[in-house]
């Protein structure tokens, strides 16, 4: 933590290596939710180079009570939450709306086909419990942290949780039946 | 709440496939230089903008927008209002606003022109249309030209985003600031939030909302509708009321 703070006042004096070692050390993590949440690599990417650009402009302001990866998961969600956003009055605005949902939801990324199933289930967990599993997932955050990150209560990031892993546990079966 | 809990001591299949779903991604090779380049450029083509734009207004609202010398306010009420619209322009080309509260003045806007300039104004923040869907909006589906014409003598732009209208085949079209500006603005409204929530009030606000200006920045949370927010425990702000 203390080595992570260090690196954040280098960063914040304009240290180009330190924003190096920063990006290095947190853009998998940021990548793998990123990639989740919008489906695609490309548009990954793009979320992850505008988050760790709003960090380095320092407009988000770093809370120094926080671990760098608390404030870096905010920025981060922030952005990939307005893309959603987007997408959303896009294809509400789209004429062809059907086909522009179905092709927003295969995207141009698609997972292994072993993920296949749980990737279209995902797509129908609502938004922000889909936000607090990828951060649960991709890096076993606490019910603090993913509180913290999404700035709601402890018992609603539960709640939230529990909700979507019901509504996935739903999906799966039904989808499942046929395998199993 | 006892399922969780559950889960939390013995992962079940669940858990598992969802951990190997979210596993991390290695990261492409020379991301942070191209961040590093991106930050040194950003921003500045529109800080430029900003500081050669002269506003005027009437006693009734914003009646131009240019770059040059404005005419001095008639009235206190107009300086007041061209006050707030620079004020509020500031905001938005940095990010920090996504819609505009100050009244505009058309009142000496021919009809025609008028209504194209209200359709311009009813595409959502960081979206475009093509020029046909004015056309079609105002009932003059073969007016395209027209239109063009009459966008491009938009005396309020920024304040009415006919920077929002693009040809049909994603072509920039034309802009009165320049097509380098209206590319940088069509970037800036996507990576502008529109809905943001302050976690230590927890109230929803559109994005350049009053109450957003005294949220600390480590505060900021974004929602992609209101009814997400409400679902986590939010509020909709009464003053800028994000649901209407």
């Amino acid at each position: 933590m203390a080595d992570e703070r260090g690196l954040m006042a280098r960063v914040a004096r304009g240290d180009q290596a330190a924003f190096g070692d920063l990006a290095q050390r947190y853009s998998p993590k940021l990548l793998a939710v990123a990639g989740r949440l919008l489906g695609s690599r490309a548009d990954a990417e793009d979320a992850v180079q505008r988050a760790f650009l709003q960090c380095y402009a320092g407009a988000t302001g770093y809370n120094a009570r926080w671990a760098v990866s608390t404030w870096l998961y905010r920025i981060l969600t922030n952005v990939c939450v307005d893309e959603l956003r987007r997408r959303a009055t896009r294809t509400a605005h789209d004429e062809r709306s059907a086909a522009g949902a179905l092709s927003a939801a295969s995207g141009n990324h698609q997972p292994p086909a072993a993920y296949l199933d749980l990737h279209r289930a995902l797509a129908r967990v609502p938004r922000e419990a889909r936000v607090l599993l990828a951060l649960r997932y991709v890096d076993g955050l606490s019910y603090g942290e993913l509180a913290r990150i999404r700035g709601i209560s402890v018992n609603t990031v539960k709640s939230q949780l529990a909700r979507g892993k019901t509504l996935l546990r739903d999906e799966l079966g039904k989808r499942g039946a046929g395998h199993e | 709440m006892s399922d969780v809990i559950s889960d939390v001591s013995k992962p079940d299949r669940l858990d598992v496939l969802l951990a190997e779903y979210f596993r991390p991604e290695a990261a492409p090779a020379g991301l942070a230089r191209k961040i590093a380049a991106a930050a040194r450029e950003s921003g500045s083509a529109l800080e430029r903008l900003e500081r050669r734009l002269g506003i005027e207004a009437t006693s009734r609202g914003v009646s131009l927008v240019r770059t040059g010398r404005p005419e001095k306010p008639a009235t206190a009420a107009a300086r007041r209002l061209a006050e707030q619209a620079r004020e509020e322009i500031h905001e938005y080309l940095r990010g920090q606003r996504a819609f505009f509260r100050v009244p505009v003045d058309l009142s000496a806007v021919p009809d025609f022109q008028r209504r194209v300039l209200e359709a311009a104004g009813h595409i959502p923040f960081g979206e475009a249309r093509p020029y046909a869907w004015i056309a079609a909006r105002i009932g003059h589906p073969r007016a395209v030209r027209a239109v063009g014409t009459a966008l491009g003598r938009n005396p309020v732009p920024l304040i009415l985003p006919c920077h929002r209208v693009w040809r049909s085949d994603g072509g920039l079209g034309g802009y009165i600031f320049g097509t380098g500006i209206k590319d940088r603005l069509a970037a800036l409204e996507r990576t502008t939030p529109v809905l943001e929530g302050c976690t230590s009030t927890r109230i929803v606000c559109r994005v350049g909302c009053i109450h957003g200006r005294h949220m600390r920045p480590d505060n900021r949370v974004v929602f992609a509708s209101v009814d997400d927010a409400r679902s986590v425990g939010y509020r909709p702000c009464k003053v800028c009321r994000p649901a209407a």
